[in-house]
């Protein structure tokens, strides 16, 4: 390894012409330290040797093994070149397939220094350049440059994207007081979060229930498990208490659904009591900023600027009490889990108002002219639905009488997407465009124009005769809850729609 | 051509009319030759894979040996033949205007339009195969969660570089 590196640096060592550069030469010594791992592969050949008995040519084998390694790891560094511009980064790599890759200064909106342990020992750096782009695999990466090259390759993008906000503060640090100047936009009170647990109804707590029934049946020290409603049963009995129960079985009844509903709204009040206490929203110079919780307390700040589509979500009881929750998709995704930030969690459409102009995005007022898509759009929760019922009418061709299910729930899959279709609509704001759908759980998506990257203009044999298309938007930072597209509209709507958002400036 | 320009083609079959209407460039007739090499090269292991299972299991346990070879042989050879040249026609391309249109497929057509302004990078890139008949494919990538990555293949190399150089001048002089 140590005296496979001299003759390398040597190679690297003239400054390149046309400032092309090669990484440094230590990447060859981080390709050793990842042979350990990949060394696994070649035990089964190591072993096979062991085992018939050609001892003398086990430490060949592995020569050989590392060897060619070292090589192909060698021959990628030979290959792989990157070039600074004035304006824009140059990476060229490849051994067989050669790929060539321009990132422009402008488009990047980060750029990430990495070290290891190995790479320390070196002073390389892994460089990483945010790009935005989807998926972690399109973010080009320079794995190890020296880190004083790195830092200085840092300061020329970020001088050059000097004249824009840099602020990316995702600051975890819990319980900073907001400074003075900072107005609040939202917050929950214990008494909201109360209204909101019992909307947050949930009997996800009886499988908890169920599990801790299962896991404490073989560990309490007495034969009486309080989670088994058997053991229940069999008190009853010895009380007689079961003749009481079967003449009155509609006071049982009424306490089972009784208790059924405490855990619910117990499970839900719980849960927003423990993500949402505190909840505050603020208006920071350059973000919004959120504070929220009880247990783990985050402190997340996302820039307007980042702000690339706004959904607002209800439920279709819910809605009859005008109660509404917001969510903002930005490029980044809020921890974890979650794709898109929520921003207010429970509110009424006059505070939602408010924080949506913060991001300058208007919600559509009642004079809005709504466009359905077709119905069309129910075929597939249709086939679904003759599916079900064939498959239950075949069970009960075969004597199972339970496939009559099969049918009834066909017919209600039937009905619900056809009812479902009426839901999709889309209107055109003119600076954006709000996208509707759902009953049970009615979503509006409100999308800019300027934060369209791409369209698709989608068609096939089913929707082609009917003279439809489907409309897909390409959106930063992608979001769960909506897939940003406009299903089934007539096919010069959609071109129509297209020219309009595709015209639409950049509003940065 | 016509004196009354239809919105669709006549023969909803034929690929040529359908770019044209839709005012598309095609994309390089070599790239049929690229796809049919690599449809071969999927295609035809997994042939005679079907070909020694049949060898080796049906006609031990006597079943109607020589069926799998066949259908196998005749899927693999008419998928070959036929299908790269109509899955090449069904491309279509056009740049111009601040932006990049790309058109593919019939039974389940999209049609991707991607601003100038919205490129965050753009690759060029040549496999092997390609690089037997001088073509390149144009990777152009967005910061959109839904297509991310918008491909063309089957562009001459030249071609291929000359689109590169139009967007990333774009890039630059565009930048808002």
């Amino acid at each position: 390894m140590s005296d496979a590196a001299p003759p390398d640096a040597a190679i690297a060592a003239p400054g390149d012409e046309s400032g092309w550069q090669r990484l440094h030469p230590a990447t060859l010594a981080l390709a050793v330290v990842a042979l350990g791992p990949k060394s696994l592969n070649a035990l089964p050949a190591v072993a096979a040797l062991g085992f018939t008995g050609n001892w003398i040519w086990i430490v060949p084998a592995i020569g050989a093994f590392l060897l060619i390694s070292l090589l192909a790891a060698w021959f990628q560094w030979l290959r792989f070149r990157f070039l600074v511009g004035d304006d824009e980064v140059v990476i060229e790599s490849g051994v067989f397939a050669r790929q060539h890759r321009t990132i422009p200064f402008d488009r990047i909106q980060d750029v990430s220094i990495e070290q290891g342990l190995i790479a320390r020992a070196f002073g390389i750096a892994k460089v990483g350049f945010e790009t935005g782009a989807g998926g972690k695999e399109n973010d080009a990466a320079l794995n190890a440059i020296a880190l004083d090259a790195a830092q200085a390759l840092r300061t020329t993008i970020r001088a050059h994207r000097s004249g824009e906000a840099a602020a990316v503060v995702a600051a975890d640090a819990p319980d900073v007081a907001p400074a003075p100047d900072d107005r609040l936009l939202f917050a929950m009170a214990p008494g909201r979060l109360l209204t909101a647990g019992l909307f947050n109804f949930s009997l996800a707590a009886l499988a908890v229930v169920g599990a801790a029934m299962q896991f404490f049946d073989g560990l309490l020290p007495f034969d009486f498990n309080i989670f088994n409603p058997v053991d229940w049963i069999d008190i009853a009995e010895d009380q007689g208490l079961d003749q009481w129960l079967l003449a009155h079985r509609w006071i049982a009844g009424i306490g089972a659904a009784l208790s059924l509903l405490l855990i619910g709204f117990v499970s839900g009040i719980a849960t927003m009591f423990f993500a949402n206490w505190g909840f505050r929203l603020t208006r920071e110079p350059r973000a919004l900023r959120r504070t929220r919780g009880l247990t783990t307390r985050t402190d997340v700040a996302l820039p307007v600027k980042r702000v690339q589509a706004a959904i607002l979500v209800t439920g279709w009881f819910r809605r009859r009490f005008g109660w509404h929750e917001l969510r903002l998709q930005s490029l980044a995704s809020d921890g974890e889990k979650e794709r898109d930030h929520q921003v207010v969690p429970f509110g009424k459409l006059a505070e939602i108002d408010p924080v949506l102009g913060e991001i300058a995005i208007a919600r559509p007022g009642a004079e809005a002219a709504w466009q359905h898509s077709h119905r069309i759009v129910a075929l597939g929760g249709l086939i679904g639905a003759v599916g079900a019922s064939a498959g239950g009418i075949v069970a009960v061709s075969f004597g199972q009488p339970l496939g009559w299910l099969g049918p009834v729930a066909g017919l209600l899959i039937g009905a619900g997407s056809l009812f479902g279709a009426r839901f999709h609509r889309w209107t055109d704001l003119g600076e954006q465009v709000a996208i509707r759908r759902g009953i049970w759980k009615p979503k509006t998506t409100l999308l800019p124009h300027a934060s369209v990257q791409s369209i698709d203009l989608k068609s096939d044999f089913i929707l082609r005769p009917l003279g439809l298309a489907t409309l897909v938007f390409g959106v930063p930072g992608g979001s769960s809850l909506a897939s940003h597209e406009i299903p089934a509209i007539p096919l010069g709507a959609a071109h129509d729609l297209r020219t309009r958002i595709l015209a639409a400036r950049a509003r940065r | 051509m016509t004196d009354t320009p239809a919105a669709h083609p006549t023969d909803p079959f034929d690929a040529e009319a359908l770019n044209a209407a839709e005012g598309l460039h095609p994309v390089d007739p070599a790239y049929a030759k690229v796809l049919r090499i690599a449809t071969a090269l999927n295609l035809i292991p997994l042939a005679i894979g079907a070909s020694v299972f049949d060898a080796l299991l049906i006609r031990h346990i006597e079943g109607p040996y020589g069926l799998i070879t066949a259908l196998a042989w005749l899927i693999a050879i008419v998928t070959i033949v036929s299908f790269p040249s109509r899955r090449v026609s069904r491309w279509g391309y056009k740049i111009g205007e601040g932006q990049l249109r790309v058109a593919r497929g019939w039974l389940f057509r999209t049609d991707t339009i991607v601003p100038f302004v919205r490129v965050q990078h753009i690759d060029v890139g040549q496999g092997p195969i390609e690089r037997w008949f001088g073509l390149s494919h144009l990777i152009v990538h967005t910061s959109g969660t839904h297509n991310s990555t918008v491909t063309l293949p089957g562009l001459p190399s030249d071609l291929a570089a000359a689109m590169r150089e139009t967007i990333r001048r774009h890039i630059q002089t565009d930048f808002a």
